[in-house]
C-alpha cells in the first residue's frame, strides 16, 4: 500500500517537473518573440517606451519561475510592439494628413 | 480612357505632387504663416518666447524670474569652459568660424562631404576629439553648458539654415519633416498634434508652445531639470509624455529631426540660452 502511494507520488512529481519544463520553454519562447517585435519597432524608428519594461518583468518572472506571469507580461508586451508597427506602417503615408494647411 | 477620367486622374497627379513635393521654402512659408495668421498680434521674433508669447500671466511670472536668470552661473561655466584650451594647447575657438563667436544661428549645418546634418553639439565634440579629448555625453551637463555660452554669443543674430537643395540635405530634410509629423508612441501623438494643431491649448496644466521658434533659444535651463538641456533633451521630455521611447543623443533622426525644425524658424533671432519650467 505505502509503496503504491510512494510510485503514485513519484509518477505524479515526474509530471510536475514536466509540465513545469514546458512552461519554462513556453514562457522563454514568448519572451523571444517578444524581443524579436520589440526588435522591429526599433527599426520602425517607433518603439513606444512601454515595452521595455514589460519584458523586463517578464524576464524577472521567468528568473523566479513565476512562467504564468513571465507569458502574460511578454504577450503584453508582443501584443504592443504588433500596435507599434501597425503604428509605423500607417504612419508611412498617414503623416502627410498632419501638415498645416 | 475618356476625357473626364484623364483630367481626374491629372487632378489627383497634380495634388498628390503638391502635397509630397512642395519645396522647403513654399513649407517654410506654410509654416510660418499658420502661427502668425493664428496670432496676429504677435511678431515673428516672439515665438522664439514660447509659451510666455502666449500666456501673459505667466509670461510675467518669467520675466520677474529672468530678473536674476537661474542659469547664470551654468553659462559662466560654459564660457570657461569654451576658453579653457586643450591638453594640445588648441581650443574650441579653432574648431570654427569666426573662433566660434555669432555662430549658432548657422547650426545645425548639411555637411556634403559626409552627408550627414551636423549641430553644434555634434561639432562641440568633433572638435574635442579632433583634439584628442574624449567627447563629452550629450544632451546635458558640460556640452550643454559651451553650448548655451556660444549660443548667448548670437544674441538677436537670425537663424539662417542654408535652404536644403541637394539630393543629401533635401533626405536629411523630408527624414526630419516626416519624423515630426509622424503620431508615435502609445498615445499616438505626433510633435504637430500638439504643438501646431493644438498650439495655444492646455495639455494637462501646461500650455502648448508654437514650434515656430522652437529651436532659437535652446540649450534651456528648465527649473524641473535645475540644469540646462539641449533641445535633443527636450525631444527626450516630449517622447516621454506620449510613451514613446527617446533616442539617443545625435541620433541620425534626432539630428535631421532639428535640421527639419530650425529651417522652420529661419529668420527668427537667437535668444538662447532661456529659462523655462
Ligand atoms: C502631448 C503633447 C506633446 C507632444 C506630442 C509633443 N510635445 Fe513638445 N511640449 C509639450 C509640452 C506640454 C511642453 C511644455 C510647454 C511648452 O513649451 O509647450 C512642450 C515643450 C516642447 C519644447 C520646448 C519649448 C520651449 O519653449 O522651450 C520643444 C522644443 C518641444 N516641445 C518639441 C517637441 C517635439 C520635437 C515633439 C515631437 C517629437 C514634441 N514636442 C511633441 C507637449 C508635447
Amino acid at each position: 500500500m505505502k509503496l503504491k502511494a510512494l510510485s503514485l507520488i513519484i509518477i505524479f512529481g515526474f509530471f510536475c517537473t514536466l509540465a513545469n519544463a514546458t512552461t519554462a520553454t513556453d514562457a522563454a519562447k514568448s519572451i523571444q518573440l517578444a524581443e524579436d517585435l520589440w526588435d522591429k519597432t526599433k527599426s520602425a524608428g517607433h518603439e513606444w517606451n512601454t515595452i521595455k519594461p514589460l519584458v523586463a518583468q517578464a524576464k524577472q518572472a521567468l528568473e523566479s519561475k513565476d512562467f504564468a506571469t513571465a507569458i502574460e507580461l511578454s504577450n503584453k508586451a508582443s501584443q504592443q510592439a504588433e500596435l507599434a508597427l501597425i503604428q509605423a506602417e500607417h504612419e508611412k503615408t498617414n503623416w502627410l494628413n498632419n501638415l498645416p494647411k | 480612357m475618356n476625357l473626364l477620367s484623364k483630367a481626374l486622374i491629372t487632378l489627383l497627379l497634380i495634388s498628390l505632387t503638391s502635397v509630397s513635393y512642395a519645396t522647403p521654402e513654399q513649407d517654410k512659408e506654410t509654416f510660418q504663416s499658420f502661427y502668425t495668421e493664428r496670432f496676429p498680434d504677435i511678431s515673428k521674433a516672439e515665438f522664439g518666447d514660447g509659451v510666455y508669447a502666449l500666456d501673459q500671466d505667466a509670461r510675467d511670472q518669467w520675466e520677474a524670474m529672468n530678473d536674476f536668470p537661474p542659469y547664470e552661473d551654468d553659462l559662466e561655466e560654459g564660457e570657461t569652459l569654451f576658453n579653457t584650451p586643450f591638453t594640445n594647447g588648441k581650443s574650441y575657438a579653432s574648431c570654427f568660424e569666426n573662433d566660434g563667436e555669432n555662430i549658432r544661428q548657422h547650426y545645425p549645418k548639411f555637411d556634403s562631404k559626409r552627408n550627414m546634418v551636423v549641430t553644434l553639439e555634434l561639432a562641440i565634440n568633433e572638435c574635442r576629439t579632433n583634439n584628442d579629448e574624449e567627447p563629452l555625453p550629450y544632451k546635458k551637463g558640460d556640452i550643454a553648458k559651451i553650448s548655451a555660452y556660444m549660443a548667448s554669443t548670437s544674441e538677436g543674430s537670425e537663424i539662417n539654415i542654408a535652404t536644403p537643395t541637394s539630393k543629401g540635405e533635401l533626405a536629411a530634410y523630408e527624414a526630419g519633416k516626416q519624423y515630426f509629423y509622424s503620431k508615435r508612441g502609445q498615445l499616438n501623438f505626433s510633435c504637430a498634434n500638439c504643438h501646431i494643431q493644438n498650439v495655444g491649448r492646455k495639455a494637462r496644466s501646461e500650455t502648448l508652445s508654437p514650434a515656430l521658434g522652437h529651436p532659437t533659444h535652446f540649450p534651456v535651463y528648465r527649473m524641473k531639470w535645475e540644469s540646462f538641456g539641449t533641445l535633443q533633451r527636450r525631444f527626450d521630455s516630449c517622447n516621454k509624455q506620449v510613451r514613446a521611447e527617446p533616442l539617443p543623443g545625435q541620433s541620425e533622426a534626432y539630428r535631421n529631426l532639428e535640421y527639419f525644425m530650425t529651417y522652420m524658424s529661419n529668420g527668427l533671432p537667437v535668444n538662447g540660452p532661456a529659462s523655462r519650467k
